[in-house]
């Protein structure tokens, strides 16, 4: 513990999630890596603050989803002694609908944090991912995405390693404040503790809500699943393998039938097969 | 010179004893309060020592000749004592009596003192290696002391020297015997021990075919309540004085797998090491085998201090490791063993609770499965929806369809692997041949909640347990069978605690093989003459030590017309195949592999088919490489059996002699 190595206010972002199978409530599993990796930062920098804020309405199930959040605390808040700041979770309480981002970003400014750590992408709503993009431009702060961890923080100045596609990483040195995102490239999140979740407390603070005009005109619809491209793998080397384990798939020569007759399209789909050698 | 001397000693050794006592009661009462009837708890005493007690000890001959020669001279000796030696009622037949009692137990201490001349490994040694010399000091001392007052030899025998060495030996006697038995000696389990089977916290497991084996329920509405066991102060009073009467005779430890596998644990270090907590201190005084790659003296704590500490990666030690607590498969063998009737499955689950719902430490892949019962209902995190697609083509009578039937088919989450569904389709084809009116749950159907209640999350078990008992509650139905033992455990034995006013949750649960065995007997099977080699029968933990359940699996296999080849270890004594518990999903590396070792077992016997009755087991078994024997449930040996049963009207004892013909 060096003395300019000083704890750092950090903010976790938390949203209600939804299991992809059930769709139940859950804690989002990269809001989850996101406070993860923000009790990390609380053992390598003792001193700091985790703090967790919501914004959303107030439901039965959503707050038991909120709670498996606060049921993190247990390993962590043991080894450094209490005073984790982990026993509550402020929730910015509005209306179902509401547009979180303003309501986030003030009450982020009136008292901000040096971290901002969230998920990528919600599991629920929208899920467009544009979140920690709207809050930083509303806030000024810069913003790093795909965050694999946090290196060092010293003087105001973090150094992070962002994850890229394929195990690649960058080194990235990033004036604080400044806001970070998760996916799924962040440590797995600790098992949540039903003992610390079911005693800590919410802090409900109603914030004005702004309707998310643009959600409301929006019609919703269960996903469905995209078709994928089959990736046919010729490989004579393990090295080829490797490489074509590792590679996207490419298309590039589908085409759209319209109009034609059932025969046509069939015998369309078996000429595919057949080139791709799902038949033979 | 003695007789001035012998009441005082008498008298002096009583009164210390005595403010041992209080002592030790006070380190009990440090653990939490549990409601047991006191009076009704002394008065069943001499019942349950006399019977139960001796009905475990008696599966050694010896030893329970030994005992009762040794602890029965010791009682009639020291209460004769006191009346002719304390209160000088020498008259009459007293002093003869007296003379019998302390020769018939210094004839049990020349036994004691033979079984420890070679000791076998499970037993202490330490304090215990001295324990037949007390024995015979405080028989001999009394003997000899008693002859001058019955006549046999003159009161002045003897030189004073002689007084003096007979009065030091009546003063080690004493001390081990009366002093050392409430200060923490050896003979600590006559006086604990005597007040744990009084106040046993499972007083319904005495009396003849008794047995209580589900867990207790956590109250969770109870915020206050601590959620399992942090601290030794945790347990309730009764279990501190369950643990304090452990005589260390290491029969636990001779039958616990994970102990054989080399796993870091040994019931009977658990329980010296609870008592080491109780008392406070460090363990280095411990003089059995430790726990497998634990050298003893590391560890130490107190009845406020925590058991495990609470950051192992730091490298902390505390009284047990976390790996202790999760080497256990719960197969309760230590609890069938153990003569204290002391319950070590019972606590391994309590601090087990701790480490899961308020430190969220699950090893391995425990959270991983606790997130999938939350969020699927299932520990495979398999879609809910498709726990009937194993059954597409079997067209299952749905309960939400038909609202009654005289069986509900529990599956079970075997409904989900694909070797199980092999057990349940055999099943099925049996239940049809036998014109069984079944029903399934279907996706309506949960996890019973048997391993979330193993891995001691009892949040999440109760949430299952109680979605299940009003899912019951909605239908009509005689009994209940499935072929999963866990979860017949958990139905049977488990849910009635939960049930609310509207649902009851006391279930008639039967195992498949209790049911094909009555299908059988009441003529509604009939199978086709055995062909097949060897057979031996693995007994589930679940079925059997759990639910007493020995008899109908064997009958099932004697009906195919099958002679079961049984291992040494089957029955009672059968070993796990260590996959109960949750094991498989913390898996604590061993030396060994416990399914191996079962299936070990079953080479020694040299069949070639082990008919088991879970699907844990099957699994557990069916992993092991290069066995000797093929591994089948007793469902599907009955299907692969069936014949076409003689006409329905005509069925006789005359009528199906297929099966009995080859036996």
């Amino acid at each position: 513990m060096r003395p300019e190595q000083q704890g750092i206010e950090v903010a976790v972002l938390v949203s209600v999630g939804r299991h992809p199978i059930t769709g139940r409530a859950r804690r989002a599993d990269q809001d989850a890596r996101g406070l993860e990796m923000a009790l990390g930062l609380e053992r390598q920098l003792p001193g700091s603050r985790v703090s967790l804020l919501h914004a959303g309405p107030r439901s039965e199930e959503g707050e038991a989803a909120l709670r498996g959040y606060l049921g993190m605390a247990a390993g962590a808040g043991m080894a450094a002694g209490a005073g984790m700041g982990l026993d509550t979770l402020t929730l910015l309480e509005q209306a179902e609908g509401s547009d979180a981002i303003p309501a986030l970003a003030e009450h982020l400014a009136a008292a901000p944090p040096q971290l901002v750590i969230t998920g990528a992408r919600a599991e629920r709503g929208e899920g467009s991912g544009l979140l920690p993009y709207a809050l930083a431009e509303r806030l000024g702060w810069p913003l790093v995405n795909g965050l694999a961890a946090v290196e060092k923080v010293e003087n105001g100045v973090a150094i992070l390693l962002q994850a890229l596609p394929r195990g690649q990483r960058r080194r990235l040195k990033v004036r604080l404040p400044a806001i970070v995102s998760v996916d799924a490239a962040a440590p797995v999140a600790r098992q949540s503790a039903f003992g610390p979740a079911r005693r800590a407390e919410l802090e409900v603070t109603p914030v004005a809500a702004q309707p998310d005009r643009a959600l409301a005109e929006w019609q919703l619809a269960p996903a469905r699943k995209r078709p994928k491209r089959l990736k046919i793998v010729k490989a004579a080397s393990a090295r080829d393998r490797f490489k074509a384990a590792a590679a996207k798939a490419e298309g590039g020569s589908g085409q759209v039938l319209e109009g034609v007759s059932a025969e046509q399209g069939a015998e369309a789909i078996l000429k595919l097969l057949n080139e791709e050698g799902v038949l033979r | 010179m003695l007789e001035t001397l012998l009441p005082i000693l008498i008298f002096a050794a009583l009164g210390l004893a005595v403010i041992g006592a209080i002592r030790r009661i006070r380190l009990w009462r440090q653990g939490r309060p549990s409601a047991v009837p006191l009076l009704k708890g002394l008065a069943a005493l001499p019942r349950r020592y006399l019977v139960d007690l001796h009905h475990v000890v008696e599966r050694d001959k010896v030893m329970s000749n030994t005992h009762v020669a040794t602890a029965g001279g010791f009682v009639a000796a020291a209460v004769l004592m006191i009346l002719v030696h304390g209160f000088g009622l020498a008259q009459g037949v007293l002093g003869w009596l007296l003379l019998a009692a302390s020769a018939v137990m210094f004839v049990g201490s020349r036994f004691v003192a033979q079984r420890r001349r070679n000791p076998p490994a499970r037993l202490s040694k330490g304090p215990w290696m001295r324990l037949p010399k007390s024995l015979a000091a405080f028989s001999l001392g009394v003997f000899l002391i008693t002859l001058p007052t019955v006549g046999l030899l003159p009161a002045d025998f003897g030189h004073w020297l002689l007084a003096l060495v007979l009065a030091a030996v009546v003063v080690w006697g004493l001390g081990e015997m009366v002093f050392g038995m409430t200060w923490g000696g050896p003979m600590k389990h006559a006086f604990a021990g005597a007040l744990h089977l009084a106040f046993h916290r499972r007083a319904e497991r005495f009396g003849e075919g008794n047995r209580s084996t589900g867990l207790k329920a956590l109250d969770l509405d109870d915020e206050a309540a601590p959620l399992g066991v942090e601290k030794p102060a945790d347990f309730t009073w009764n279990q501190l004085l369950g643990f304090d009467a452990c005589v260390q005779c290491g029969r636990c430890e001779a039958v616990c797998p994970a102990f054989a596998a080399g796993q870091p644990l040994n019931p009977k270090k658990l329980i010296q090491d609870m008592v080491v907590g109780l008392a406070g201190g460090s363990d280095a005084g411990y003089a059995g085998s430790p726990y497998p790659g634990k050298p003893v003296g590391e560890h130490s704590g107190s009845p406020h201090g925590p058991i495990v500490a609470p950051d192992a990666t730091t490298g902390g030690k505390a009284l047990v490791d976390a790996e202790t607590l999760w080497s256990c498969t719960t197969c309760r063998a230590c609890v069938e063993e153990c003569p204290m009737m002391i319950e070590h499955v019972d606590a391994i689950v309590d601090m087990r609770r701790h480490l899961t719902l308020e430190r969220g430490q699950t090893p391995n892949k425990g959270a991983e499965v606790l997130d999938n019962l939350i969020a699927t209902d299932n520990p495979g995190g398999f879609d809910p929806g498709s726990r009937l697609h194993w059954a597409a083509d079997l067209n299952l009578p749905l309960m939400a369809d038909v609202k009654q039937a005289e069986v509900l088919l529990w599956l079970g989450d075997g409904a989900f692997d694909m070797r199980n569904q092999r057990t349940l389709r055999a099943l099925v084809k049996v239940l049809r041949a036998a014109e069984v009116e079944f029903a399934v749950l279907g996706t309506e159907e949960r996890d019973s909640g048997d391993v979330a209640r193993r891995l001691g999350d009892e949040a999440t078990f109760q949430s299952l347990a109680k979605r299940n008992i009003a899912t019951l509650a909605k239908y009509r139905f005689q009994r209940i069978v499935t072929c999963d033992p866990h979860s017949f455990h958990v139905l049977g034995n488990e849910y009635g605690e939960l049930g609310g006013p509207g649902a009851p949750a006391r279930y008639e649960v039967r195992h498949h093989s209790t049911f094909i065995a009555e299908l059988y007997d009441a003529g509604r099977l009939a199978f086709a003459p055995w062909k097949g080699g060897k057979v031996t029968y693995h007994d589930p933990c679940y079925l059997g030590r759990y639910n007493g359940e020995y008899e109908a699996p064997r009958n099932v296999l004697k009906a195919l017309g099958i002679e079961v080849k049984e291992m040494e270890r089957s029955g009672f004594r059968s070993r796990c195949c260590g996959g109960g518990g949750g094991a498989p999903i913390t898996d604590i590396p061993g030396e060994r592999r416990i399914p191996d070792m079962r299936m070990n077992d079953v080479k020694e016997t040299g069949a070639e088919l082990v008919a088991v009755g879970c699907p844990q087991c099957t699994a557990m078994l069916e992993g092991v490489v290069d066995a000797t024997a093929e591994v089948r449930d007793i469902a599907e040996l009955v299907a692969d059996a069936l014949v076409a049963r003689p006409a329905a009207e005509a069925v006789d004892a005359t009528q199906r002699p297929t099966a009995e013909e080859v036996i």
